[in-house]
């Protein structure tokens, strides 16, 4: 055994942290980063079977890029997820105040607001697509007792994607007001009792204490959100099927779109996929960046 | 240290990418070839003991009839089949993804060839070059390859049609003529509707295939063996009475709208008793036979230019490399013989692709449907083999979605009909170029 070896406690006790982490990081990289680069690999190429395939090159960027329906999927993902992102956090945070703000009955509110995050997506678009039918939905029954006339929720494009972002945020606010709960309750209580003491009303201490001290877990929020709001596909193909002609439709529809249905084209498929990824990794790296930045000073 | 870990990170990302890319292509590269198939002529006997996997989907009561046959087909070959039933919306994916692992099934059921065209077993050196004289030649020119082969086998027919809610159309005291032209169905329906009081006229399924039952009644098709096949005038003609009624909505307008790019059927608005015309296919007769609380007909299909309606249908098929291709060509041989395939149609509600069990018809399980069926099949004797045509060519599917589309955008107001049908002309061009390389 060499002096080294001696000094660190030998090979077996460096190697043993990453013995322990193979198995995980074995799976990760066959389910996960084998697959994502394989799908870098296959935007390069073009192919209607998943077999048989030519060389394109950034044939099937161009394609893309020069689309304009790629453009109109590109506008309402951002208009969605811009909406989603935005709404959602404020909602999230107004609800996760309110609720810190109870004495009695805060897990109720807790688990009520966090049931619909374990409905299966699916079925929430398929649930809301009853609910807010036009002529026949709950949503608009409801509202006729008020006079307001039928809303066309499903079958108007600006309506479309109210709905979509509304029942998007009705699904996952639960879980980030969960989030930002946590990050309530982190807060020192004593700092509220000095701020107090000192005349602040709620809105100076919300202002000058809650948000501040709460933005690491509101940059993790909109980190969340930003990813959750651009991956969104399930719930909304199954409540507006990306319409009132495309209204609805995001950039994961385009790529279930291009890849699953005839004609099949992979390449097209991927290399979304991958501009995809691209936005979703710029935007997330910004956050953190901005967020390290604002920790420093 | 979070620049170094950043530069880090990159450097493997660019570094494993490059690796791949300058690799390998993800698969077999376009002009690589797996090989011609060796026929092996094998007699009945030689297959005993071997295990043959058809993949299915299923509509409903075809699978027990199915399973019926599996059951006399192993006893008969001494043979297993494995029968694995997936999802409708699974099985092109789930296909594809068996033929790219190298495992393809040994028979499989589908609606379309367009996505597995070039992997399909030519089942002539099995069969015989005769064989497909056995099936009427509309639903065979759908099964045949470019260099002329038997791909497939049709398996059964569907073909689109109306239904009439005839509770409905006594009430309002309009009969249900023995032919009709469109412009007398809307008449007709349009009188029922006035005189009952039901939301709707006519009501059909969101689906490119419906609508080119209206479009093959008018003289045109999406395509043809030749490529694009639309005329605008006709085609404007066709669809100018469903745009004028959705815009009315004395047809449901939102149903149309509602669902985006999903296939939508509009079963539940015939069985709700909302309209008294629906126009969809033969496939509906089982389910209508068992839910309907009232008394219901298939009606002829409207003539325009055309008689007859509109083509569908599914194949059994095998791979040419399947794991056991002369047993899957037996199979697929014994499923569709004149006595197990009248057998299967029977059961299952559908039509026959045997030109003998269509000349002679079907007695079907079902009293009730047997008179629906006969609308059907008689409907079948008139529709022109351009529908046939049409729904076999690898463009029909991806063209018929852009119809729904462009249909969709007239519906909602954003283009006038004819700016639509040319931007549909446009995209069929590029459909067909892109699917016929």
């Amino acid at each position: 055994m060499t002096a080294a070896a001696t000094r660190t406690g030998g090979w077996g006790i460096r190697l043993a942290p990453y013995l322990f982490l193979l198995p995980n990081m074995v799976i990760f990289a066959v389910f996960t980063i084998y697959p994502a680069l394989n799908g870098f690999n296959m935007s390069l190429y073009s192919s209607s079977n998943g077999r048989v395939f030519a060389w394109e090159g950034l044939g099937n960027y161009e394609r893309i890029l020069t689309s304009g329906e790629f453009w109109g999927v590109v506008r309402n993902t951002a208009v969605f997820a811009t909406s989603y992102v935005v709404l959602g956090t404020v909602l999230a945070i107004v609800i996760s105040v309110l609720i810190n703000a109870q004495r009695r009955g805060r897990t109720l509110f807790r688990a009520v607001y966090f049931v619909p995050v374990l409905v299966s997506p699916v079925v929430v678009g398929l649930i809301w697509n009853w609910m807010l039918d036009r002529q026949n939905g709950l949503v608009n029954n409801a509202l006729s007792t008020t006079g307001i006339p039928p809303v066309p929720w499903l079958v108007d494009g600006a309506w479309g994607m109210v709905s979509i972002v509304a029942v998007g945020m009705w699904m996952q606010v639960g879980f980030y007001m969960l989030i930002l709960l946590a990050g309530l309750q982190s807060i020192d209580p004593t700092l509220y009792e000095a701020a107090r003491m000192d005349g602040a009303g709620a809105w100076d201490q919300f202002r000058v204490i809650t948000i501040p001290m709460l933005q690491p877990t509101i940059v993790v929020v909109v980190v969340l959100a930003t990813i959750h709001g651009f991956q969104s596909f399930d719930f909304i193909w199954t409540l507006t099927g990306g319409g009132p002609v495309g209204a609805t439709t995001l950039m994961v529809q385009y790529i279930y779109e291009n890849g699953f249905q005839s004609p099949i084209r992979y390449g097209i498929a991927t290399a979304g996929g991958v501009l995809l990824f691209l936005v979703v990794f710029t935007l997330t790296l910004a956050n953190w960046l901005i967020s390290r930045r604002r920790e420093a000073v | 240290m979070a620049t170094r870990q950043l530069r880090a990170l990159a450097g493997i990302a660019l570094g494993s990418v490059a690796l791949l890319t300058a690799s390998c292509a993800p698969g077999e590269l376009e002009g690589e070839s797996s090989g011609e198939q060796e026929v092996q002529e094998l007699a009945p006997e030689d297959f005993a003991g071997l295990t043959l996997q058809y993949l299915y989907f299923t509509d409903g009561p075809d699978e027990q009839a199915t399973r019926d046959l599996i059951a006399e087909f192993e006893e008969q070959y001494d043979v297993t089949v494995e029968l694995e039933v997936l999802p409708y919306a699974d099985l092109v994916t789930s296909t594809l993804n068996r033929l790219s692992s190298g495992n393809p099934p040994d028979v499989v059921r589908l609606t379309s060839l367009t996505d597995f065209r070039d992997d399909l077993l030519v089942l002539d050196p099995y069969l015989g070059d005769d064989y497909r004289d056995e099936f009427l030649p509309g639903p065979v020119s759908g099964a045949i390859n470019a260099e002329d082969q038997l791909v497939a086998v049709p398996s059964d027919l569907t073909m689109n049609g109306p239904f009439v809610n005839v509770d409905l159309f006594e009430e309002a005291g309009v009969d249900v003529p023995d032919e009709w032209t469109w412009g007398e169905m809307i008449d007709a329906a349009q009188e029922v509707q006035d005189a009952t009081g039901v939301p709707y006229a006519f009501a059909m399924d969101k689906s490119g295939h419906r609508l080119s039952t209206v479009l093959s009644e008018y003289g045109t098709q999406l395509v043809d063996s030749g490529g694009n096949a639309l005329d605008i005038d006709k085609a404007e003609a066709a669809l100018r009475p469903l745009v004028d009624l959705m815009a009315d909505d004395d047809m449901p307008r939102d149903f149309w709208l509602g669902s985006g790019t999903r296939y939508e059927g509009a079963n539940e608005i015939f069985l709700a008793g909302e309209t008294p015309i629906y126009l969809s296919g033969n496939w509906q007769v089982g389910q209508f036979a068992g839910e309907a609380t009232f008394d219901w007909a298939a009606a002829p299909n409207p003539c325009a230019e055309e008689c007859g309606g509109f083509p569908g249908g599914k194949y059994m098929a095998s791979f040419a490399d399947a794991e056991n291709p002369a047993l899957a060509a037996e199979f697929i041989r014994f499923m569709n013989d004149a006595e197990h395939q009248e057998e299967f149609v029977s059961v299952s509600g559908q039509l026959p692709t045997r030109t003998d069990l269509s000349a002679n018809g079907v007695t079907y399980t079902d009293e009730a449907a047997q008179a629906a069926m006969d609308t059907f099949l008689a409907d079948l004797a008139v529709t022109p083999e351009s529908g046939f045509e049409a729904n076999g060519n690898p463009a029909f599917s991806p063209s018929a979605d852009a119809l729904v589309e462009e249909v969709s955008a007239v519906v909602d107001g954003q283009k006038e009909l004819r700016p639509a049908l040319e931007d549909l002309s446009e995209q069929i061009d590029v459909l067909v170029e892109e699917t016929s390389s």
